[in-house]
């Protein structure tokens, strides 16, 4: 019997016997529902955006009535104040106000970052004013200081809740491996399998099968909030959208990478009792990339170390995307990092396929982890 | 035609299996015997290379065995393994087709043997919550679902009920009518030689004897004697050399003779003593044998 024609029983058989349990489709669709909500909580929620604006003095007049006829069908409200140019600029410097209308330069001034909203009100408001119906705008928008790369409120939150959902499915679905693993020799029906089956096929059945599942949860879950992001509807910037997508690709990498030496755990336990204890090994790894990655991350995710972490197959499944949600990776940064993580998966598991073809016939008190690979050399 | 030959197998300082050779030729059951701890399970697991010898090989048709080999073998290991939270139906199907069978086929091979096993209503129940005994009726039909050329079961006739054992001897000798090698371990002596033309028994992992169970029992250098008599002396025994007591109860005699002692001298000794009520004469019982090769 072809080796694929295997894989695929065992995986469909994993697949089936998960969902049979709902714990997976309980959890999606919790996790769904979450999303969903996230979505649509700004349509319950009071958004109105109150802007402060000063303008250097002479305020025309009737422009703080135009200023907010013109915010009102864009959820947004103005306070205008008038003050001497340099004081204005002192106060947008500050951070006091959000923008600086000079009228006299027909320049609307922001502190670093253009607002195009509210650019787009004041604009509006002045052609009242003035009277004006031409199609050039009004006024030039201009900034004061120079754009710092610091990521925005979204971009943080969006690389943070990704990491966390990667960590997260990595190690519930990883767990699943381990504990099936540990459950089919505890339970002995591994005897009867290996009696029919290479264990290389047994493996990668099983991790194939369950990865499958946590793919589908991470895609349901990352495609809804990418379609979501897409769609407007949570207030960040819709590029997010790709950074999400990036999710599933890097959750089957970090998966295949992590379950494989889960299962490598769970062949040298014999008992259910030891499977916990068995896979602490690879759970604090996996945790240890995580915190490694995030605080990295929220030091500078552009430094020396960001980019090593980017590469790093331990690190790269979660910070990766993490990485691309704050500020972005270049393509050759992807493609090296593929090609890592893709060589290191390779090598894990030809050795944890060895041990555990060694480990699963093996009963007796657990192994450690030299002596598993003594016994894969010379099984 | 399944051949094991001077397999060898030391678990650290202990012997397991000690230059043990046997065959069991397809169409025909074989009982494995043994006291605990004689090396069974590891010469039926080497079968399935679940141990790896030290020595020796194991070969079907003369060929050494691989995993296509496998795929065209049951086997029911004493531990029993199958997924507790699987259909039983379901469970038996899929070790169908792990051994090569196609969806279809499988669903029906599973649901005719689970129909002769008796478990056709139990099919839609997962493993765990099944009787003992019905789990072990599942775990004989994942063995056999496929067909298979070699039936390897170990202890299979342990915990089953009188009917249950009726029903599963049933099995194996159709299995074996059918072409099938059947080999499998018990310590129920009684059964297996009312159920198997041939054994193979072993002690310290090295065969004490085999071949066929009567044969066996003729080149046995003993007989033996039971012998019921009325008013003889208290104490009487026969005074005929190579004749020894076995035991005394309930007024009866068990005598173990030597082979060559002439049973008319026994007989004759024994009507000049008293009236002989009864008098029966002839090789020993599989158990009896068993006792003499394997305390030795």
């Amino acid at each position: 019997m072809s080796g694929r024609r295997t894989i695929t029983l065992i995986a469909w058989r994993e697949i089936r016997e998960r969902l049979r349990s709902r714990v997976f489709l309980y959890s999606t669709l919790l996790m769904l529902v979450l999303v969903g909500a996230a979505g649509a909580l700004p349509a319950f929620i009071d958004t109105t955006k109150t802007y402060e604006v000063a303008v250097v003095a002479p305020a025309p007049p009737g422009l703080a009535a135009a200023l907010n006829r013109a915010a009102t069908p864009l959820d947004a409200r103005v306070r205008l104040d008038a003050y001497p140019a340099t004081a204005a600029r002192e106060r947008l410097k500050a951070d006091k106000v959000d923008a600086v209308l000079d009228l006299r330069g027909d320049r609307i001034a922001f502190r670093e970052s253009i607002d195009p909203k509210l650019g787009a009100i004041v604009d509006n408001a002045i052609r009242v004013v003035r009277g004006h119906v031409r199609p050039a705008p009004e006024l030039t928008p201009v900034t004061i200081e120079k754009v710092t790369t610091s990521s925005t409120d979204a971009e943080v939150l969006t690389a943070m809740l990704g990491a966390s959902l990667l960590l997260g499915t990595i190690a519930v679905y990883g767990q699943w491996v381990l504990t099936g693993v540990v459950e089919e020799k505890a339970n002995r029906v591994v005897e009867v399998i290996v009696a029919a089956v290479r264990p290389r096929h047994l493996l990668a059945g099983k991790v194939i099968g369950i990865g499958l599942l946590g793919l589908a949860q991470v895609a349901l879950i990352g495609g809804l909030t990418a379609i979501l992001l897409a769609a407007g509807l949570f207030d960040a910037p819709t590029s997010l959208g790709g950074s999400v997508a990036l999710l599933v690709p890097w959750f089957a990498l970090g998966f295949a990478l992590y379950a494989v030496a889960y299962a490598a755990a769970g062949a040298i336990a014999s008992r259910t009792q030891d499977a916990s204890s068995a896979g602490m090994p690879v759970t604090y790894t996996l945790l240890a990339a995580f915190f490694l990655g995030y605080i990295v991350l929220s030091v500078d995710a552009s430094s020396g170390l960001a980019h090593l972490l980017t590469i790093f197959p331990l690190t790269a499944p979660l910070v990766l995307p993490a990485r691309s949600a704050l500020v972005g990776v270049p393509a050759w940064e992807h493609a090296l990092a593929l090609v890592v993580v893709l060589a290191t998966i390779y090598a894990l598991v030809r050795l944890a396929g060895r041990v555990y073809g060694a480990g699963l016939l093996r009963s007796g008190p657990r192994l450690d982890v030299r002596a598993a690979i003594r016994l894969a050399r010379h099984p | 035609m399944l051949r094991i030959d001077s397999a060898t197998k030391r678990f650290g300082d202990a012997p397991a299996l000690t230059d043990c050779s046997f065959a069991v030729p397809r169409g025909r059951m074989v009982g494995f015997l043994g006291p605990n701890g004689a090396g069974k399970t590891t010469a039926m697991r080497a079968i399935f290379a679940l141990v790896e010898l030290d020595a020796g090989e194991v070969l079907w048709n003369g060929c050494p065995i691989g995993f296509s080999e496998r795929l065209r073998f049951g086997y029911m290991p004493e531990e029993r393994g199958l997924y507790p939270r699987m259909p039983v139906g379901e469970q038996v199907a899929y070790f169908g087709r792990l051994h090569g069978l196609s969806a279809v086929a499988a669903r029906t091979a599973a649901r005719r043997w689970l129909e002769r096993l008796d478990l056709a209503d139990r099919e839609a129940a997962n493993v765990d919550e099944l009787s003992h005994g019905n789990q072990q009726r599942a775990q004989l039909a994942a063995a056999l679902v496929h067909e298979p050329d070699l039936l390897v079961l170990d202890e299979p006739f342990a915990g089953l009920d009188p009917l249950a054992v009726q029903t599963l001897a049933d099995v194996l000798h159709d299995e074996a009518r059918r072409g099938a090698a059947v080999l499998f371990s018990s310590h129920q002596l009684d059964l297996v030689e009312g159920i198997c033309e041939a054994v193979v028994i072993i002690d310290h992992g090295r065969v004490v004897a085999t071949g066929d169970v009567d044969d066996l029992r003729r080149r046995s250098q003993h007989r033996l004697i039971a012998l019921q008599l009325a008013g003889a002396p208290p104490g009487w025994l026969p005074a005929t050399p190579g004749v020894e007591l076995v035991e005394r109860r309930n007024g009866t005699l068990r005598l173990a003779a030597n082979r060559d002692v002439d049973p008319e001298r026994v007989l004759a000794a024994a009507e000049e003593a008293g009236d002989v009520i009864h008098f029966s004469y002839g090789p020993p019982s599989l158990g009896e044998l068993f006792l003499e090769l394997v305390t030795r």
